[in-house]
């Protein structure tokens, strides 16, 4: 079992494809649940503290955005675990952790640069285009070795 | 119990800069909720670029549709709060679009703030206060004479004022430096009463506004207590006799600047600086003593020189300071540097904050610096227009709250 | 500044998505319920969500992927199931992740198609559409043809 980045990292189905072709989908819902989980000083409603802009740092500069800063240092560890990524490209319409375009330009920029293995896919438009979708999918992730289901 | 103000809230970032809390904490503070309006996927996709603004980020997308649900009614409000992330350029060029959006197509009050996550719910609370006011004392800030004999107290950072009115005639001033605050009250409030040859038992409604409003107002058990954006726009068309159609007031102050947009004497947008001092009136005062005159000085001083012989190489306080002693030790006139020093001050505010609120004529002029004639004098240069400055301009927040205060008179 | 105490600590909630003509989300919740040993289910507009320790969500859910494998989507949540911090309720409006989810529902059909259909090896994986150089004699031709 492999841990696959997921770009948008709140996808609904690149979360249920890396997981029903046996890996572990990296997304944000895991950052949010372990501060959800984490005794700490209360900072409704996602728990996400002004320390954690501080701790973006190691992402981006100062001068960068707190809200981008935020997002990384939630964002950020996942994708440092990641083993291989999968990336839509037209996720256009992605929000909260995804809502930020500069945050997901620089995760994109960060995943490409870990030179793991990365499909990159559009979203199916139509069923010829959901079956080359399904199938790119499970031949990639069937290559990232592990079990298939 | 009365019912909260709802205030829709347009945003990307403060979730995640880990401020979201201090803003709803701050609208609690006033007895305001905030709301996210709620509206569909199909929505966001359908009106995402109904300003002609195409942008990226899907929050930003997401606050603009949400923007367009509130001006078409879809949705109720009663005022919105925009914000996004300071230093970011798409979501500054969204939030000044929205509020001119809402501000052209709407009647909600609206105000706009970029944060960091240093940001507090105690920098949000002026703004709160005044978009609750806004939006529930409506009948109060449609008040255009002054009735009865009342008294307002207005408490600022650094000078403290007190008027007396009776039957829509300024009748006894205070005026005098902010150093205890109830005590300069007191103070201020003696030399008006004194002067308007008035007792305080004749007194038959007060009101407070400025920094120390809340202190003041308990103490002098005031009947309105209210913060200065909406009672500095209602001193200021009151005092201009400009109380119907559009207007800008611009006070620059001891510690922060506000500039309103006003329609009917009510804002409708408006934004608050007070991140730095070389903005500030503070800073006038230093050059004022550094050139050794005083502060009433400076501005016909200014009047007599041309700033742009001085090179200002810094907004900041202290090297806005520096520059205009290197000025003067490379033999620059004290003319010269006053009017560089006033210079200075206009064009941050123009550039900081006039571009966060709609510009529209008769700009007003108000607050203590509003005397300083080569301050005024350079913000009309930079405005392209003449600028009002009422009589009793100093004593804005006090004339407004005793114009304000006798609504209560009737019990209204 | 509250100190901040959690619940359900040590337990994962999954989203369960359905989009299938043959089971609604009414009978996915009644079947749920019914292998669910105790685990908490709730059932939602578009299927349910299931918490619990980690492996008996992963038990659960393999059980509840095999009633209609195509058809049934599954994904983490970060929050318990009705939380007041992402309560439509209280927010006023839906949470973003909401909208998220509502761009992607529409589009389940396809992915299930292509799950019914896909076969273990095709010869035209779908990838990003990668566009040629235009030719540099076409180029010149098309500029020649520009000039007046």
């Amino acid at each position: 079992m492999v841990k696959v980045l997921i770009y948008p990292m709140t996808s609904l189905i690149l979360s249920d494809m890396v997981e029903r072709f046996g890996h572990q989908p990296l997304g944000s819902a895991l950052s949010i649940r372990e501060r959800i989980q984490t005794p700490s000083i209360e900072s409704p409603p996602l728990q996400i503290s002004p320390e954690e802009p501080k701790k973006g740092l190691r992402y981006a500069a100062v001068e960068v955005p707190s809200g981008v800063r935020g997002r990384m240092a939630i964002l950020g560890p996942q994708m440092e675990e990641a083993e291989a990524a999968i990336i839509i490209t037209d996720a256009d319409f992605a929000f909260g952790c995804m809502g930020c375009a500069r945050t997901n330009e620089l995760i994109k920029y960060l995943v490409r640069n870990r030179h793991i293995p990365t499909l990159e896919l559009r979203y199916p438009r139509d069923e010829e285009e959901g079956k080359k979708f399904v199938t790119a999918l499970r031949e990639f992730l069937a290559s990232l070795g592990g079990k298939k289901s | 119990m009365t019912v909260p103000v709802r205030i829709a809230q347009l945003s990307c970032g403060p979730e995640y800069s880990g401020i979201q809390e201090e803003i709803n904490e701050a609208a609690r503070a006033v007895g305001a909720e905030i709301f996210h309006p709620d509206i569909a996927l199909k929505d966001i996709i359908r009106d995402f670029d109904i300003v002609g603004l195409e942008v990226a980020s899907p929050d930003l997308r997401l606050s603009i549709a949400r923007a367009k649900a509130l001006v078409e009614g879809r949705i109720e409000a009663d005022a919105v709060f925009i914000c996004t992330c300071f230093r970011c350029a798409e979501g500054a060029i969204v939030r000044n679009e929205l509020r001119r959006y809402i501000h052209d197509k709407s009647l909600l009050p609206v105000v706009s703030y970029s944060f960091t996550e240093r940001t507090t719910s105690g920098t949000l609370l002026t703004r709160m206060e005044a978009l609750t006011t806004i939006a529930r004392r409506r009948a109060l800030l449609a008040r255009e004479k002054q009735e009865g004999i009342t008294l307002g107290v207005d408490s600022g950072s650094s000078t403290t004022k007190a008027i007396v009115m009776k039957d829509n005639v300024i009748i006894g001033k205070g005026w005098l430096p902010t150093i205890e605050v109830v005590g300069s009250a007191d103070a201020a409030v003696k030399a008006a009463l004194e002067e308007a040859d008035i007792q305080r038992k004749d007194i038959q409604a007060v009101g407070t506004t400025g920094y120390g409003r809340y202190l003041v107002g308990n103490h002098l058990n005031a009947n309105l207590i209210q913060e200065e954006l909406t009672v500095n726009s209602k001193g200021a068309v009151y005092l201009s006799d400009r109380q119907r159609g559009t207007s800008t007031v611009i006070d620059i102050g001891g510690m922060d600047n506000k500039a309103i947009s006003v329609h009917d004497g009510i804002p409708g947008t408006f934004t608050m600086g007070g991140i730095c001092a070389g903005a500030s009136g503070r800073f006038l005062e230093m050059t004022a003593k550094r050139l050794g005159v005083d502060i009433t000085e400076l501005g016909p001083l200014a009047m007599k020189g041309k700033a742009v012989r001085v090179p200002m190489n810094s907004y900041c306080i202290v090297f806005g300071t520096q520059s205009l002693v290197n000025a003067l030790a490379a033999g620059s006139t004290p003319q010269d540097v006053a009017a560089a020093a006033c210079h200075s001050v206009a064009e941050q505010v123009f550039e900081q904050q006039l571009q966060e609120i709609e510009i529209k004529e008769p700009v007003i002029m108000v607050g203590g610096t509003s005397l300083i004639e080569g301050l005024v004098h350079a913000m009309g240069e930079l405005l392209q227009t003449r600028i009002i400055v009422p009589r009793y301009s100093q004593y804005i927040g006090a004339v407004g709250s005793a114009l304000l205060a006798s609504g209560f008179i009737k019990g209204e | 500044m509250k100190e901040y105490r959690p619940t359900h600590v040590g337990t994962i909630t999954k989203y369960v998505f359905v989009d299938s003509p043959d089971i609604t989300p009414e009978e996915l919740a009644l079947k749920a319920y019914e292998i669910s040993q105790g685990l908490m289910v709730k059932e939602t507009c578009f299927g349910l969500q299931v918490t619990g320790k980690p492996e008996e969500v992963a038990k659960l859910i393999r059980q509840i992927r095999e009633f209609d494998p195509n058809h049934i989507f599954i994904k983490d949540r970060g929050f318990p199931p009705g939380d007041p911090r992402r309560c439509r309720a209280n927010l006023g409006g839906a949470r973003p992740g909401f909208h998220g989810h509502e761009y992607e529902i529409p589009l389940l059909r396809y992915v299930s198609y292509g799950l019914e259909v896909s076969p273990e090896k095709s010869q035209e994986p779908m990838g990003v559409e990668k566009r040629a150089k235009l030719d540099v004699q076409i180029l010149q031709r098309l500029m020649e043809s520009q000039e007046p």
